[in-house]
């Protein structure tokens, strides 16, 4: 290896970030080369002084302050569940299979029991309140003529028009 | 195990048990507060950004899959949490600046550069040269701990992307280093 190629893989070699066959083969050539040893153990050094710091100069929360973050962080909402999530987590779910209980509860379990026998379900209470409304009319006398009438915003003159159940013109005045 | 553990707290969590999320996230809250405050530089905007991140873990929580890894997964909304953060207050600082020199016209004061360029610290000043993604990739792999694989997983790259942006920010701090230690760096054994 050559040592330019050696020294493009001197910043991987220090951290081992590339493989054992590499490092080993730069590792050798470094041992060699006076130059490349220079190289690497200026690498060896940065990065162990920068590491150390990192490591000693970490800082914390102050537990009441990590408290509060968390608090707000929670704060009054519930976390938001996937809308794939299994039932017992999804109250959407929950409402959907109490409400189709629900319905099919009343269809087949409640109904029956209100209804009569060769009553088509749900047309019985329609034909009563229409028998109602026809016997209702049936007292009322006919209605033959009609009338419409204009009143004039300006002059105040009044058209009246009479028609027949036909709607033919009977009179006007 | 941790992870059995972890999975086992979301799923109490879903359940509506608050108490768990607290107990789920106690064991990651230094990391990402340090990681956070590594690409800021900055303590309280760091603490920002977290809250930030944990009002997004526990809003998509459902989204976290079983027999992931949590660790990775709230260390990918921590990172882009600040991802965001960085380009809003960058935003924010061209803004600023743009009106600032409108009104006073570019000022640069050597004197106080000059003071700050003494205040920061050597080691500090050797990261804030890297790139953001060079940044983000060496503190999860030298900072945190991470593995290339697991770096990649958090960042959403390949591993070949993980790796270039390693060297880079290996290659560029040791240039830093050098200039900032040049003694030390030249009396090692040659």
């Amino acid at each position: 290896m050559k040592c330019k190629k050696v020294q493009r893989y001197l910043p991987l070699v220090v951290g081992s970030d590339i493989s054992k066959s590499k490092i080993s083969e730069v590792k050798a050539h470094v041992e060699k080369c006076p130059e490349c040893r220079h190289e690497y153990d200026s690498y060896v050094l940065s990065l162990g002084k920068t590491k150390e710091w990192l490591a000693k100069e970490r800082e914390d929360w102050e537990d009441r302050e990590w408290q509060q973050v968390v608090k707000i962080a929670i704060g009054d909402k519930e976390p938001e569940l996937s809308p794939l999530a299994p039932w017992p987590f999804r109250k959407v779910w929950a409402y959907v299979m109490m409400a189709v209980f629900a319905v099919v509860f009343t269809f087949f379990v409640i109904r029956p029991g209100f209804y009569k026998e060769g009553v088509i379900p749900g047309t019985r209470m329609v034909a009563e309140s229409q028998a109602k409304l026809f016997e209702s009319f049936k007292d009322k006398p006919e209605q033959d003529i009609i009338s419409m009438t204009m009143v004039s915003k300006d002059t105040g003159l009044k058209i009246v028009w009479f028609f027949n159940k036909n709607f033919d013109l009977e009179d006007k005045k | 195990m941790w992870m059995k553990n972890d999975d086992e707290l979301v799923e109490k969590i879903l359940r509506g048990d608050d108490v768990s999320f607290e107990i789920l996230l106690r064991p990651y809250r230094q990391g990402i507060l340090n990681m956070a405050y590594r690409m800021t530089e900055n303590l309280e905007e760091a603490k920002e950004i977290c809250q930030d991140a944990l009002i997004k873990i526990y809003k998509y929580l459902y989204k976290f899959k079983k027999g992931k890894s949590f660790k990775n997964w709230i260390y990918k909304i921590t990172v882009n949490s600040t991802y965001d953060f960085l380009r809003k207050k960058k935003k924010y600082e061209e803004i600023v600046e743009s009106q600032k020199s409108l009104v006073t016209g570019i000022n640069h004061d050597p004197e106080k550069q000059l003071l700050n360029k003494e205040i920061k610290d050597k080691i500090k000043a050797c990261l804030q040269n890297l790139g953001p993604k060079e940044k983000t990739v060496f503190i999860l792999r030298d900072g945190e701990g991470f593995s290339i694989k697991e770096t990649s997983e958090i960042l959403g790259c390949s591993s070949v992307s993980v790796r270039t942006n390693l060297l880079r920010a290996r290659q560029k701090i040791k240039t830093q280093f050098e200039k900032i230690y040049p003694v030390e760096v030249r009396g090692v054994k040659k």
